[in-house]
């Protein structure tokens, strides 16, 4: 139990009074954008990250564990109050959860969604703990061959696999693949694609682009529709959130149900919380008719609520361990982590956890300590959280455009930067406007340096011989793995179009 | 980061009186996006045809940039050709994530019904909604972009809490906020604090502007 030892290390350094003041910062943050709907986590680490540079990484990080969890704690809010979820990670808890509210019952639906986060959260970390060791040592012995395949797998996983359509997907691959390009090629030295700037050489800076996909473009895309779209109205949420335990043991099992859904899922590069929490909620609807519980799509049941809530937190607690095992980004909030990681130096993969293991027990410690901070500031202020819902836009938006540009000037105090930034902001406007997912352009940013130099290498090995990148079992079961999902994906979207033709 | 809020009726596209004629553009616009990816590939294309290469590595720098081109070319052209078959109007489906998400696979995976999807339809605008010539409102943006642009423009010059406060009150402006003067002081409030906890707090260099060269 040498992990335990660690984690307990981790404790230790993280539990100063300065290292919790970070991490409730970083939860208030964290719920605050979750609550908010087309904000979440992966914006408000990617506008935080230049403006805490100076930060001790330490620090940096531990905040940065509050805001994780925290957008998958707020997201619920909005879902059952407004029936506009926050994110798409909390649609499926929204179908009950707004019931329950329509019904008279939001502290409940609130409560069940804190409680949820908590135990999904929870569960999950301690898997991570746990199997961090097995699965850096799987990573061990991973080569160039099959750095590649994994590359290639998150890719085509992500923007192939579950995106609405193949071809906007790998666009949008295509367009990240190609921004990773620019600046000084490693292994060679040349310069690529960089226009004779100087101020090019180290590449588009990985800020300007996440802030500019995820912060300005979220603004222009507003700013196209403020005017025409509907106001939504609000179900008030009156006194705290609770639960009695009646409810409690009600929800108890469905809450299990959905981390066993969501715990796999954080390890399998299919875009977040999405998958799994529709497949929680699928189940709970089927285990609902069995039951002929009537609540279940009327007044709203607690299950359908529960399962879903705890599979988006239990995704997003083994996703971090995928990310430091593997170095691997199984969403955009991981990648934009991943991204951190890079910013401060680090390279999350096995080799971290030797090399900053001090960092990664402490990160890990706080990821737990954060859960209790945000179930603790979630459940008594619930209804606190909801009056975020009435910010006035214009101020909301306003203050993200400004933040957005001191992010990215602090970055280098380049201009051009701010120039980049802009550009990419219409671009993120654009592939809103058009519904070509963003993920994609941000995993292949991170990743797709990786995926060329281990190409490279594994060919330059080889002497140019292609077999090598299917030479090994790893390989072969990760390329298998991928071609039934695109076929099985690929069915499902020739069967809907079949059956809209008939209709 | 994406939201799913419902795509409104896009009704927004039609013409204030009778049918609308169609056109070859109506549904189309999509065709910028086309626009964006060709140029990128062209712009690799060239990059990489014109790549001074250093040293000597097998496969070497541009092997790389050649599979993406060759990728977003293909892309761009399928794309080109969906469009073409079938272009999106009206569109009022959902999509999950702005497309991250096949709403029929998680339809499937969620045995949703018809329940969930009157549940959708009920946060929808009961009265139709007004139309519009264009389905994004260029006005807003241009604003917006206009506010963007003067900032970067003016940043140097004017120094942060100048440029910073008038980028505030533009797109303050822009969402729809009347109070004008009001927005002055919030601009100005927000922009100061920043100064105060990231530049004198956290050290972020942000340029004085001529306010600096007065003090």
């Amino acid at each position: 139990m040498e992990q335990l030892e660690l984690l307990m290390g981790g404790f230790a350094s993280a539990l100063t009074p300065i290292n919790l003041l970070w991490v409730l910062i970083g939860a208030v943050l964290g719920t605050a954008v979750g609550v908010l709907p087309g904000l979440g986590s992966a914006m408000a680490v990617a506008l935080l990250l230049p403006v805490t540079f100076s930060l001790e990484p330490t620090a940096a990080f531990i905040m940065f564990a509050g805001i994780y969890f925290g957008g998958l704690f707020g997201d619920s809010t909005s879902g059952i109050l407004l029936n506009t979820p926050g994110n798409s990670s909390a649609m499926a808890s929204t179908f009950e959860g707004h019931r329950m509210a329509k019904s008279g019952q939001a502290a409940k639906a609130l409560a069940t969604c804190a409680i949820g986060a908590f135990i999904g959260g929870l569960i999950a970390t301690t898997l991570v703990v746990f199997f961090a060791p097995t699965l850096v040592k799987m990573a061990t012995v991973f080569g160039p061959a099959e750095y590649f395949a994994l590359a290639v797998f998150a890719f085509l996983a992500i923007s192939a696999v579950v995106s609405e359509s193949v071809v906007r997907g790998i666009a949008a691959l295509g367009i990240g693949l190609s921004l990773a390009l620019v600046g000084i090629d490693g292994p060679s030295g040349t310069a690529r694609f960089t226009l004779g700037m100087p101020q090019l050489f180290d590449g588009i800076s990985v800020i300007v682009i996440t802030v500019g996909l995820l912060a300005l473009g979220e603004v222009f895309h507003i700013a196209s529709r403020i005017h025409r779209d509907p106001v939504v109205t609000r179900v008030e949420a009156k006194g705290m959130a609770r639960l009695n335990l009646a409810d409690f043991k009600k929800a108890l099992p469905a809450w299990l149900r959905g981390t066993a859904f969501g715990a796999p899922f954080g390890l399998i590069p299919a875009g977040g919380a999405e998958v799994p929490t529709f497949l929680a909620y699928g189940t709970e609807k089927q285990l609902a008719k069995r039951r002929n519980d009537p609540e279940f799509g009327t007044t709203g049941s607690i299950h359908g609520l529960a399962a879903p809530e705890a599979a988006a937190n239990a995704t997003a607690g083994t996703a971090m361990g995928a990310l430091l095992a593997l170095g691997l980004p199984t969403s955009a909030t991981a990648a934009i982590m991943l991204a951190a990681f890079q910013q401060y130096g680090m390279q999350p993969g096995p080799l971290l956890f030797e090399r900053s293991g001090d960092l990664v027990w402490t990160l890990l410690a706080s990821l737990f300590i954060g859960l209790v901070i945000l179930v603790m500031i979630n459940m008594p202020f619930a209804s606190v959280w909801a009056k975020l819902l009435s910010i006035p836009k214009h101020y909301l938006y306003a203050g993200i455009t400004v933040f957005s540009m001191l992010g990215v000037y602090a970055v280098s105090s380049a201009v051009l930067d701010l120039w980049l930034l802009i550009a990419i902001g219409l671009l993120g406007f654009l592939m809103r406007r058009y519904n070509i997912p963003l993920a994609p352009v941000l995993i292949a940013v991170i990743l797709g340096p990786m995926a060329e130099t281990e190409l490279r290498r594994a060919l330059a090995v080889s002497e140019g011989d292609l077999g090598i990148l299917v030479d090994s079992p790893i390989t072969v079961t990760l390329y298998a793995v991928l071609a039934a999902a695109l076929v099985l994906s690929a069915v499902q979207h020739l069967r809907h179009r079949a059956t809209r033709k008939v209709a | 980061m994406s939201l799913t809020q419902n795509q409104p009726e896009a009704g927004s596209a039609t013409e204030p009186h009778g049918k609308p004629k169609p056109r070859f553009w109506t549904g189309r616009s999509e065709f910028v996006v086309v626009a964006v990816l060709y140029t990128l590939a062209i712009l690799l294309t060239i990059g990489t045809a014109t790549m001074n290469v250093q040293g000597k590595s097998a496969p070497g720098p541009q092997f790389f940039p050649i599979l993406v081109c060759i990728v977003l070319y293909l892309v761009a052209t399928l794309l080109a050709i969906q469009i073409l078959r079938s272009p999106k109007v009206p569109d009022n489906s959902i999509h999950p994530g702005h497309g991250q998400f096949s709403a029929d696979m998680l339809h499937d995976l969620g045995h949703l019904g018809q329940q969930e999807d009157e549940a959708y339809n009920d946060a929808r605008p009961r009265t139709p909604a007004k139309s519009w010539k264009t389905y994004s409102d260029w006005r807003t943006v241009g604003l917006m972009l206009a506010g963007v642009v003067s900032f970067v423009l003016l940043l140097e010059p004017l120094g942060w809490i100048i440029s910073a406060t008038m980028l505030f009150w533009i797109v303050a402006y822009a969402l729809g906020s009347h109070r004008r003067f009001f927005d002055v002081g919030v601009g100005l409030l927000f922009s100061s604090i920043i100064q105060l906890a990231f530049g004198a707090g956290l050290g972020l260099s942000l340029p004085a502007g001529f306010i600096g060269g007065i003090l």
